[in-house]
């Protein structure tokens, strides 16, 4: 990464785009506090962004889930490191990516899809105000990607903040407020998708 | 609900015991490996039992020690499988809850361990003990606590190297040396009735601490050098 | 190139050491119990205690890394746990020629000793975690490591004083030691610190500039430093009977050879990143 300077406004969907390699995946680590920048500050909300843990939910290529666990049992021990003691707000969650909070079966089991799906219900149970999704849509089947992003869109109408990478930014363009675009370890361009269409 | 270390700590604690209860993988190949170490031991050495006695420390703990390692190998490998480690540190818990919790789940682990093999050296040696048990019982808690806490700790460590296996025995002996040889002499001075473990199990102790503060503290550095 | 002042710190290193080596070879009195093997004295004693210091260093550098993060600390500390390493070495290497001699044996498990042999086991796992480490992780990783081996250090050294008692303890240093020879052994440790100083300013640099280049090459410069112990080790091949100044012979080639393969090849890997570094500028 390169001299990367941006400051992103709450309430707004961004999505981040650029080749492989171009470091959009390292951004979103670090700013979840997964990776060290050799120089520079993070604020999010105007706070340190380590101080800021709880007000942030990332999803990740790999699923971050426990595969001997149920969609359940993997929510609460999650919920647990935010201090959440509620079953209600967990299937809430799970309801909410189209998923039964019911089902017993072991996360080991579920198909690439769904596992998707409760990776971001991991993301977002916490009520996060920034959202970190990186790929959510890669293994998941075009239907069920349009009910994501429709998902996603009413979290930003509710006033969080996301920030999205991806490949397909195709089915983001009715629903994003900006594309960015990266590089080789720098930001390149910003625009939005009138510009973009224009 | 607080995000208390050791309510956080309880938690891991409980999760592990669950996930390892279900997949029951390591338990199953720790079991196995136990009875293969007596085994062998019995058949490379062939002592009579005043000799056993004199050498059953080194014999034990060496035994021990290799089961330590293969245990704290898997330690954190379910933690990395599908990148959950992440997720632990991108949440507001504490490092040192992580920590703790992965500590005491190895450490009940390889207790569960030392309990079993242990009837098997008295059978396989003719092994009884001329000093008191409990004294036994006190440097094999100490000493197992001090294996695992270094353990566990260069374990995550080695996390972020290329040979994860290998890296964690080359860490972890040279610096649990001293510890060893103290739990050794203490266990053949126990067996043999011959003089007290009272040194050694301050020593052990003063081990323990020392380590666990210094583990402790430094384990939020090492889980996130990246 | 090399700065001026490394230039002149190294003819005042040659010079240093000459002249103690001069001293230690042919001026100090012949002991009274061991001969001239005894000798070995001048090369053990500067090795250890110029071996102890770069440890230190490595230790207060990874504190300071830890807490700046500074690229500086970070160089420091490898010198240190690096260059102490071969020194150590050397300790580890010359004083069981002089003990085959002495005593007869090779090693005995005294504090001292067991206490070095620690420090080098150590040491080496530390350069083993640079090594294998991911890059990014390496200097925090390393650092911690540092701290924690620093940690054990003194608690080796009790263990050993309070553990070993059934054995027999060798004296090492005689109390009434000839004040000749402690203001030659004096000159020697002054000599060989020297010398520590610049094989470590050397190594600093290199590591300077391999970390200016960026470049992973440099934590294989670990790998060449065990063969320099080889020929240190085919030395042992001593019988207990030779006459006492082939010890001493066989213990300054040893310490030599040691000192001289590793700046041999500190000088090879400086020319290599030297030769990468001119090629990424073009």
């Amino acid at each position: 990464m390169r001299n990367v300077s941006l400051s992103l406004d709450a309430g707004r969907f961004y999505v981040l785009r650029g080749d492989n390699g171009a470091g959009k995946s390292t951004l979103l680590r670090m700013i979840a506090g997964l990776n060290e920048p050799t120089e520079g500050r993070i604020l999010v909300f105007g706070q340190n962004h380590k101080d800021a843990r709880s007000l942030m939910g990332y999803m990740a290529h790999a699923s971050l889930l426990y595969e001997d666990f149920s969609a359940m049992e993997n929510l609460r021990f999650f919920s647990r490191l935010y201090s959440i003691d509620s079953d209600a707000l967990l299937e809430a969650a799970i309801r909410r990516v189209g998923l039964d909070p019911r089902l017993d079966r072991h996360v080991g089991q579920y198909s690439q899809g769904m596992r998707q799906r409760l990776s971001l219900a991991r993301a977002i149970f916490h009520g996060p105000s920034l959202l970190l999704l990186d790929e959510p849509f890669s293994n998941v089947d075009p239907d069920s990607a349009t009910e994501i992003v429709q998902l996603l869109a009413g979290m930003r109408n509710e006033g969080k903040t996301i920030l999205l990478v991806t490949h397909q930014a195709g089915i983001l363009s009715d629903i994003a407020d900006e594309f960015l675009v990266m590089s080789r370890g720098e930001l390149v361009s910003r625009s939005t998708p009138q510009q973009v269409h224009a | 609900m607080s995000l208390s270390i050791t309510r956080l700590a309880s938690v891991n604690l409980r999760k592990d015991l669950r996930l390892e209860w279900r997949s029951k993988d390591v338990l199953n190949s720790m079991l196995f490996f136990c009875l293969l170490v007596v085994v062998i031991f019995s058949f490379a050495f062939d002592l009579t039992v005043e000799e056993t006695r004199r050498i059953a420390g080194g014999l034990v703990w060496t035994a021990f020690l290799f089961s330590t390692v293969m245990a704290l190998n898997q330690s954190w490998a379910r933690e990395l499988r599908n990148g959950v480690l992440d997720a632990f540190r991108v949440s507001p818990a504490p490092a040192e809850a992580l920590f703790l919790g992965k500590c005491i789940g190895n450490f009940l682990l390889v207790l569960l361990l030392e309990c079993l093999m242990a009837p098997l050296f008295v059978i396989f040696y003719n092994l009884t003990s001329v000093g008191p048990v409990w004294q036994l019982i006190i440097v094999f808690l100490l000493g197992t606590w001090a294996l695992v806490v270094n353990g566990t700790f260069f374990a995550a460590m080695s996390i972020r190297t290329r040979n994860r296996e290998l890296m964690l025995p080359l860490l972890l002996l040279p610096v649990s040396i001293p510890a060893v040889a103290s739990m050794v002499l203490a266990t053949a001075e126990v067996l043999t009735g011959e003089s007290s473990p009272l040194l050694q199990i301050k020593f052990l102790a003063v081990y323990c601490v020392v380590f666990t503060t210094a583990c402790f503290l430094l384990f939020d550095t090492v889980l996130n050098a990246e | 190139m090399k700065s001026k002042l490394f230039y002149l710190w190294s003819l005042i290193t040659v010079a240093l050491l000459a002249y103690a080596v001069y001293e230690a070879a042919f001026v100090a009195p012949m002991e009274a119990t061991m001969f001239d093997a005894q000798r070995i004295f001048y090369y053990h004693v500067p090795a250890a205690a110029t071996a102890f210091s770069l440890f230190i260093i490595n230790c207060i550098a990874s504190i300071i890394y830890l807490a700046k993060r500074s690229a500086w600390a970070d160089a420091l500390a490898v010198t240190g746990a690096e260059v102490g390493v071969v020194f150590c070495a050397v300790v580890l290497t010359t004083g069981p020629i002089w003990a085959r001699y002495a005593w007869g044996t090779f090693w005995v498990w005294d504090a001292r000793l067991t206490t070095t042999l620690l420090l080098w086991l150590l040491y080496i796992s530390y350069l083993i975690l640079r090594r294998s480490s991911e890059a990014s992780s390496t200097s925090v990783l390393a650092a911690s490591l540092a701290i924690i081996a620093s940690l054990d250090i003194p608690i080796v050294y009790m263990s050993n004083r309070w553990f070993r008692t059934n054995h027999p303890q060798p004296v090492i240093f005689t109390d009434r030691l000839d004040p000749k020879m402690g203001l030659i052994l004096m000159w020697n440790i002054f000599a060989f610190m020297a010398l520590g100083i610049l094989i470590a300013w050397f190594r600093y640099d290199l590591e300077r500039l391999a970390q200016s280049i960026n470049t992973a090459h440099i934590r294989r410069a670990a790998r060449g430093s065990f063969a320099v112990i080889l020929p240190g080790m085919l030395l042992w091949q001593t019988s207990a009977h030779w006459p006492p100044i082939r010890y001493f012979h066989a213990g300054a080639a040893d310490a030599w050879i040691i000192y001289i393969g590793y700046i041999v090849l500190l000088m090879v890997k400086y020319s290599r990143l030297k030769k990468e570094a001119a090629e990424l500028r073009t």
